[in-house]
């Protein structure tokens, strides 16, 4: 059985490139299944999707706790502790990141294994496809090709995912060609099937009753999201010319999760650490002191603790 | 301590108001109206100090019942049958709360076809939603269950809410004597509530109920609830024995009657008892050994008390008035679980349906329940589902049909 594991950011075709994967994997006769999983639905929020296939019947399902391949559709996930992209990823596993940094970059303070590609998918889509987020034909192609699945299989996946997701005809055949230079770009990796990760059994804890203090789906320390920094789900960011701020406080009575503090010359001070970059607060400024300026990738602005 | 005659729903409503409950939401349905109109009267004349709110559903009435205990208010509710399956699925929230409010169900058997009579697949329906479910038999149980109820739920072991249970029609329009306890005894055995968990607070917000996602905390918070009904268990005989101590009445998890020597025994739950201990006396002055044993606590589980008091028996009959389509007896299904690891479990284990949305339960079906039981003990082989239908319902029903086809 081959197990691929995608990583990405609600919005950014994760699920669409997994799924892709499992048709075209189906479409070259094998046994194919894949699920995605996400919380509350959130553009920006990390996501994980799963591909397994094989020329016998599946006996697992949900999450891929071991993959051959994991794709990551957006490097930032790597320094994301919560997003787990390297649960289970050993030295075998081969591994697929869509930056427009270097592989030494990334490597820089991360063990990343031996068979590691870096490409940055983003800005092909950007240029031929004149979108940022169009790139679930493209991630889907490279799993293909990674795992060693046929163009034939990968050209009908992409049509019949696409046009389930009422992507228009010109548009499919746009991302087409696109996946197709993707596909061939990579080569097939040499993966290392029919792993076996020792399992041990299980050391069963007894639960034990514990007050409703304790016992009982209650949060009473106020103010804990500050805890969870969410800096990391922008593509753009609010950024104020200052000179143009009228201060009239409408950036601070509309930012939808509160990161958005006022000064004593009543300027906004945004919290870059949890700003997840709506852009509502550029859209309500009246004097267009706000501008919303793209992420540089890599950049120090913001580092998950 | 005088007592004086009245209905198991005013002894319900008199439950409340000796338990000092600070808030009452309401609806009303047939057969409980009659509760929340004696409260909503005393709450007018100031009798009772709670806020008595009106509500539009049972579902906003759950909601707010809910919504209400969770600030660390007391609160009372009642409802019955389709009023408590549209309530069904804020049940699973408040217990979830951990919120340890008493809601009290007048059984009604469940549309359709419509009806108004009693069966308990109502309150079975919400036996697996976190409540903790007592079945009273008589209008005094009605009264005392629910001391005790708020005493078990507001205790720390426990905190889950508690549905106390009474049979529409034949309690709760049936007058009995009933003995009020002295309010001032009433505080002793219910001291305030003061929830550690719950409150509220502006300066202390606290978040109940929040997602949780990936199974880890779900299931955690899960087994709590299993663990603290199960806590219940020994938190019910504490109750008990301080409740007998100041009133004198006594209530165990199961009631034995004349079981001592029985040979076969009939299991039944809430008023239909009455009849079932009839039965047992009747079969007695045959020279029978029978026995009854009522479930009165139906969660927690008593399977402990269950298998001590059926143990080494020739038979056993369950008495179920409800019906699980393509199962059978809701009751029976509990009954034979908690009997396989018993050694010394009776020899045969025998199922009955009766009293379907207020079915008669005759005599003669008593005397049939016994003899087909007796007759399966002997064979050492269980029987049923039986559906009691005597012959003279049947000749009734081939009438009625006659009549709605136009053929009479």
């Amino acid at each position: 059985m081959v197990a691929v594991r995608f990583h990405g950011r609600g919005g950014q075709g994760a699920k669409t490139a997994s799924r892709i994967l499992g048709t075209a994997a189906f479409l070259s006769g094998y046994v194919a299944q894949d699920s995605p999983i996400y919380g509350a639905e959130r553009r920006g929020a990390p996501v994980a999707a799963f591909t397994r296939f094989s020329r016998e019947p599946i006996r697992e399902r949900g999450a891929i706790t071991y993959p051959d391949v994991i794709v990551v559709a957006d490097a930032s996930l790597l320094d994301d502790a919560t997003a787990r992209v390297v649960d289970g990823m050993d030295d075998q596993t081969v591994l697929f990141v869509n930056s427009s940094l270097s592989t030494d970059a990334l490597r820089a303070h991360l063990s990343l294994p031996e068979q590691m590609t870096v490409r940055d998918v983003t800005g092909i889509a950007l240029q031929q496809l004149g979108q940022r987020e169009a790139i679930s034909a493209l991630l889907g192609a490279v799993a293909a090709r990674l795992v060693g699945l046929e163009w034939e299989s990968v050209r009908l996946a992409i049509t019949r995912e696409l046009q389930d997701l009422a992507v228009t005809a010109p548009v499919i055949e746009k991302n087409l060609t696109v996946a197709k230079q993707c596909y061939d770009s990579s080569g097939p990796a040499s993966l290392h099937k029919g792993r076996s990760q020792a399992i041990s059994v299980a050391a069963l804890h007894r639960p034990i009753y514990e007050p409703p203090t304790k016992g009982t789906a209650r949060i009473s320390a106020a103010g804990n999201s500050v805890l969870r920094e969410t800096g990391g789900w922008r593509t753009f960011r609010p950024v104020l010319f200052a000179d143009k701020c009228n201060g009239c406080w409408l950036c601070f009575a509309y930012c939808p999760d509160g990161v958005i503090a006022m000064n004593q010359e009543d300027r906004p001070v945004v919290d870059y650490a949890h700003c997840k970059g709506c852009q509502i607060c550029v859209h309500e400024c009246p004097t267009h002191a706000l501008v919303a300026e793209r992420e540089a990738e890599g950049g120090v602005a913001w580092t998950a603790k | 301590m005088d007592s004086q005659m009245m209905t198991g729903n005013l002894a319900a409503a008199w439950g409340a108001r000796l338990a000092d409950v600070d808030y009452i939401p309401a609806f009303p349905i047939t057969p409980q109206t009659e509760i929340v109109e004696a409260l909503a009267k005393w709450c007018e004349r100031g009798e009772v100090a709670a806020t008595f709110v009106s509500m539009d559903s049972e579902h906003s009435m759950m909601t707010a019942a809910g919504a209400a205990e969770v600030t660390g208010a007391r609160v009372f509710t009642a409802t019955s049958s389709q009023g408590l399956l549209h309530a069904f699925e804020v049940l699973y929230s408040i217990s979830g709360w951990r919120a340890p409010l008493v809601l009290v169900n007048v059984s009604r058997a469940l549309a359709a076809p419509i009806t108004l009579e009693s069966d308990h697949n109502d309150v079975l329906a919400a036996r697996d939603a976190g409540f903790l479910q007592i079945h009273a038999e008589t209008c005094q149980e009605v009264l005392d269950s629910i001391l005790m109820a708020y005493r078990i739920a507001e205790d720390e072991r426990v905190m889950l809410p508690v549905i106390v249970n009474l049979d529409g029609f034949t309690l709760s329009f049936t007058r009995e004597p009933v003995s009020l306890p002295d309010p001032d005894m009433v505080r002793r055995f219910l001291p305030p509530f003061r929830p550690s968990h719950l409150g509220f607070a502006a300066s202390s917000p606290h978040a109940l109920g929040v997602a949780v996602i990936g199974g880890t905390s779900y299931a955690y918070f899960r087994h709590q609830m299993h663990l603290a009904a199960q806590n219940a268990l020994e938190v019910h005989r504490e109750a008990a024995d301080s409740f007998h101590a100041l009133f004198g009445r006594r209530y165990d998890l199961v009631e034995g009657y004349r079981l001592e020597d029985a040979d076969d025994v009939l299991v039944m739950t809430n008023a239909g008892a009455s009849k079932g201990k009839a039965a047992v006396d009747a079969a007695r002055a045959q020279g029978k050994r029978g026995g009854l044993l009522r479930l009165r606590v139906i969660r927690p589980w008593p399977a402990e008390a269950i298998r001590e008091a059926l143990r080494d028996r020739r038979a056993v009959a369950v008495l179920d008035q409800n019906l699980a389509p393509g199962q059978g007896g809701i009751l029976y299904q509990e009954v034979a679980a908690c009997l396989y690891h018993e050694a010394r479990r009776p020899r045969a284990l025998c199922s009955f349906i009766g009293g379907l949305g207020g079915q008669n339960l005759s005599e003669g079906e008593f005397q049939a329940i016994f003899e087909q039981t007796a007759e399966a003990g002997v064979a050492g082989r269980g029987l049923g589902p039986v559906l009691l239908y005597s012959a003279e319902e049947h000749r009734e029903m081939t009438h009625l049909q006659m009549v709605a086809t136009g053929n009479a």
